[in-house]
């Protein structure tokens, strides 16, 4: 494998947003979450649980709710009181509705999907239609003293509760008037100042009633009589958020202190055939507010303000008892937020509202394996690049030669131009870019920084040449007629022949740069792709899939290679499929074409080529054996995959020349020193 | 209350030189309990210093002077007159320092406002404008919400007004802003935004610093941990930039020094 120097980068400091509403859709298996910066990702639970579409935030939507409609629509509503639809083919928003009612704190959608009611600031309730292609003002419902916090239909769509500061209401949606009006106490019985925040409501088939409030209490009431029923008293903190299953046999409770509460619905006595409610199985595994809850057939899902999605099955619902129903907590990003010149040694940290660019240090110690070798010079923040405007930055890229920085949002495409001159840097920005670039989903320079290609979400693929101070648009590919599929990964050959590109749904295309044409079409397989890289003397191109798999084209011969068949034949180590992470990052030796550098958030691999490869019964993560061993027993232990689990948890892992990579890691611990602050626990003995 | 002078004593005079000095002394002492134990009006006080030094010279017994009644009268008098005098002054004084800045402020208004003929324009058309643009605006908001989305920029829409006018009329003032220096800064939308962070985060909430919540773990442990956050790397920056300073200062002047 060789000796390597490792930069060890901890200077990232990227903290992710925590999560406000998490959306389940049922027909597509796909889950659908907001964070508090505006961005709303789409999670395919099928394809082991991989981020494949995203839209970046923007500073004054402050999303509260989001549902899914009829149809896979997707529609969410925020503080500033409008009403969003998301294209999910196109990757932009639709349309924008306002609902005139002040910030909106609730939004549900009729159990027909015909319907979509919001809740306002000023205690209205608004019905809209939804049509085919957009949604209409059709009423409003009696207005209220205070804003609509929460809001559930009722199965049958007749009617609607709606939880409040201190009182819950029921309203009939033909009249649009309120019918009951149900009184909460502010603190299980006994007297507080603070008003009762009705964090969350849930109408069931039967006529109950379940509201979640800010007192800890999660409450049953019978609409028909609009009175109370059972008191359960389960927390010291507020009750944020709450989700029933598609059976209403059971239903989840997120909490402020970080435990989600799991009710079921059981007989009283084995053979009765009264029911009641149970609180069954408390989980812990979040340490801030769990802000939002879903319930899926077979698992829970929960997300809140420490950033994590935490996907839980449920063992008396999962069929099969395999790693599939284990817990799966997603923490890092999906996507490369990093970028780096192995020239000059610079890397480019992409944050929500700027850039940062860092020259790494350097030393000219020596040691041996495991040693940390003393800095000569300091790592070096060099720039530090804030966007206009209240949009986030959705990619952003810098060119190998470290000359140009080319970054995107909603509506802008960014190109500077850097000139360094003993060790200072110069920034100089290329105006008047064409329109048809902003929303770019992926930049990329070419190996020798004389082109740039983008991505754009309406399906086109852009090949523009750069030149001292100005650019030059070459050509555009144009999706294949029909379709508008946004392209979400590039890869471009070292040579600068070949350019690589993956959809979300067709397989991988493959351009030919010099003749400006489609060259092949890799096969799709049903998994998204997650990383893709092109090796440079062979071209043969490495794909690595959502679900662990990896492939290896070969572009000049229009097919898998050897390698690939083998290993597809033979099938990977069990271990290896069962990796939680994907594979966000590839890369390859310039010296040595049997090795493949891949890494994931827990650990890193060379895929040694001319080596065996393992069955499930070797063991995959075997680390260099002591020395003392003979070599026989290091010639037979030995298989193509070396792993390392030295640095963890990457976020990014290259290699910048023969005898030295860069892995940058990001602890926990410092993503989470910079949350907000927790509610207090009492520990005894302390 | 009448002061009774220091008498003479009636020793002869050459007695009287050698006794000048304690005689003096007593004077000057009688002079400083004078100052001293009981005020008088400087007024008073100095006829009797000057009769004093006289009086070492003539040890005659003489009855304080007489001041009739008619000179104690023009003196008060006197005193009234001057008092009123300085009054009245002072009062012009501050009466003409009023008036210079109401003009001041008068002059200054009169800038700021537009010339006189606009004005009257303004107002004799603005009455019956005033309906007609709030509705305007109002649909200029929508219109410029949905162009926004539409097209990724802010519209400019030419009926905005960008001044600020004041109308000379009866009581009614109104001006008009820009709608997009309004747009991120809605004060509903603040004001939701308040009320969660008070909700969540407010007085009332039992909420604790992430230091203390990691550390809990470590206070339990068998073997007692630091905190996680056992450094404050924030504390004291200045102090420490302010040693870094001196102390590349003083490695330069070190390296001066040495080289000669």
């Amino acid at each position: 494998m060789g000796e390597f120097k490792v930069h060890r980068v901890r200077f990232f400091n990227y903290v992710p947003s925590g999560i406000r509403c998490v959306a389940y859709n049922n027909q597509s298996n796909r889950l659908a979450v907001s964070r508090t910066d505006g961005t709303v990702e789409i999670y395919n639970l099928s394809a082991n649980y991989f981020q494949e579409k995203f839209f970046p935030g923007h500073e004054s939507r402050a999303t509260e709710a989001l549902c899914w409609a009829k149809g896979q629509r997707l529609f969410s509503a925020g503080l500033n009181g409008e009403i969003i639809e998301y294209d999910l083919q196109a990757l932009n928003i639709k349309y924008a509705v306002d609902a005139f009612g002040g910030p909106i704190w609730s939004m549900a959608i009729s159990p027909h999907g015909s319907q979509l009611l919001v809740g306002c600031e000023d205690g209205s309730l608004k019905l809209f239609q939804i049509t085919l292609d957009k949604i209409q003002f059709e009423r409003n419902f009696d207005r209220q003293k205070s804003r609509i916090l929460s809001l559930s239909w009722h199965p049958s769509g007749t009617h609607v509760a709606a939880g409040s500061i201190d009182y819950i209401s029921v309203f009939d949606v033909k009249s649009g008037s309120a019918v009951h009006k149900m009184l909460v106490d502010r603190q299980y019985m006994s007297v507080s100042k603070r008003k009762c925040i009705i964090w969350g409501v849930a109408f069931l088939s039967d006529g109950t009633v379940i509201s979640v409030d800010s007192a800890g209490k999660v409450q049953f009431w019978d609409s028909a009589t609009g009175t109370l029923v059972k008191n359960h008293l389960i927390a010291n903190a507020d009750v944020q958020s709450i989700a029933v299953s598609d059976q209403e046999d059971s239903f989840v409770v997120g909490t402020a202190e970080g435990t989600v509460f799991h009710f079921q619905l059981v007989s009283v006595t084995s053979n009765s055939s009264e029911k009641q409610w149970v609180r069954t199985k408390p989980f812990q595994h979040h340490t801030h507010d769990v802000r939002a809850v879903a319930h899926s057939p077979t698992a829970l899902i929960s997300g809140g303000t420490d950033t994590h999605l935490v996907i839980r099955p449920l063992m008396e619902k999962v069929e099969v008892k395999n790693y599939d129903a284990a817990l799966r907590k997603i923490t890092f990003p999906h996507r490369r937020l990093i970028s780096c010149s192995k020239k000059r040694q610079l890397l480019l940290f992409q944050f929500a509202h700027h850039l940062e660019l860092w020259r790494l240090g350097s030393t000219v110690a020596t040691g041996k394996n495991g040693d940390t070798l003393p800095l000569s010079k300091d790592a070096d923040h060099l720039l530090h690049l804030k966007t206009k405007g209240p949009e986030n930055i959705i990619c952003s890229c810098i060119s190998p030669c470290g000359s140009w920085i080319a970054y995107s949002t909603t509506s802008r495409f960014f190109l500077y131009r850097l000139n360094y001159e003993h060790d200072n840097i110069s920034l100089q920005r290329v105006s008047k870019m064409p329109a048809f670039l902003r929303s770019a989903l992926q930049i990329l320079f070419s190996e020798d920084s004389t082109k740039l290609f983008v991505a754009s979400n309406q399906g086109s693929l852009h090949v523009i040449r750069l030149l001292e101070g100005s650019f030059k648009h070459l050509h555009t590919f144009q999706p294949q007629s029909g379709t508008v599929e946004s392209m979400c990964l590039l890869a471009v050959s070292p040579d600068g022949n070949w350019l690589a590109a993956s959809g979300t749904s067709a397989g991988v295309h493959v351009y030919n740069i010099k003749h400006l044409k489609l060259h092949c079409t890799v096969p799709s397989y049903n998994f998204p792709v997650t990383a893709l890289a092109i090796a440079p003397n062979t071209n043969n191109l490495v794909i690595a899939h959502s679900d662990q798999q990896v492939f290896e084209y070969s572009i000049p011969d229009k097919q898998y290679t050897e390698w690939s068949r083998t290993i597809q034949k033979q099938g990977f180590h069990y271990l290896w499929l069962q990796r939680d992470t994907p594979i966000t990052h590839i890369s390859f030796h310039p010296k040595r074409p049997m090795h493949i550098l891949l890494h994931d958030a827990y650990m890193f691999c060379i895929i040694d080529k001319s080596l065996p490869l393992p069955n499930d019964k070797t063991l995959l993560y075997n680390p260099l054996p002591p020395t003392n061993e003979s070599d026989v027993i290091r010639r037979r232990t030995a298989h193509a995959f070396k792993i390392s689990k030295i640095y963890k948890p990457l976020l990014f892992m290259d290699l910048l020349d023969e005898r030295t990579l860069v892995a940058v890691e990001r602890p926990l611990d410092d993503i989470i020193a910079q949350l907000p602050p927790p509610i207090k626990k009492k520990k005894f003995g302390t | 209350m009448v002061q009774l002078r220091p008498r003479a004593s009636r020793v002869p005079a050459s007695a009287m030189v050698d006794e000048g000095q304690p005689a003096s002394e007593e004077e000057e002492a009688a002079e400083h309990g004078l100052l001293l134990g009981q005020p008088s009006s400087g007024a008073a006080a100095e006829p009797l210093e000057e009769e004093d030094g006289e009086g070492d010279d003539e040890f005659d017994d003489e009855a304080p002077e007489e001041l009739t009644f008619a000179s104690a009268q023009a003196e008060a008098r006197e005193e009234e007159r001057r008092v009123r005098e300085s009054v009245r002054r002072d009062k012009t004084l501050l009466k003409e320092k009023r008036k210079r800045r109401e003009e001041l402020f008068i002059e200054q208004k009169k800038r700021k406002l537009l010339p006189d003929n606009i004005l009257e324009k303004l107002t004799t058309a603005g009455q019956t404008n005033i309906k007609k643009s709030s509705g305007k605006l109002k649909e200029a908001t929508l219109q410029k919400k949905k162009e926004e989305y539409e097209k990724g920029s802010v519209s400019k829409n030419a009926k905005e007004k960008v001044q600020k006018v004041q109308s000379v009329g009866q009581n009614k003032s109104y001006w008009a802003l820009r709608l997009k220096d309004q747009d991120l800064r809605d004060s509903r939308q603040e004001a939701a935004k308040a009320f969660i962070q008070n909700s969540l985060y407010g007085p009332g909430t039992n909420r604790t610093t992430v230091n203390k919540f990691l550390s809990l773990e470590n206070k339990r442990l068998p073997v007692k941990k630091a905190a996680a956050q056992f450094l404050n790397s924030a504390w004291g920056t200045q102090k420490k930039q302010n040693a870094k300073r001196f102390k590349r200062r003083w490695m330069v002047r070190k390296m001066k020094t040495s080289k000669k």
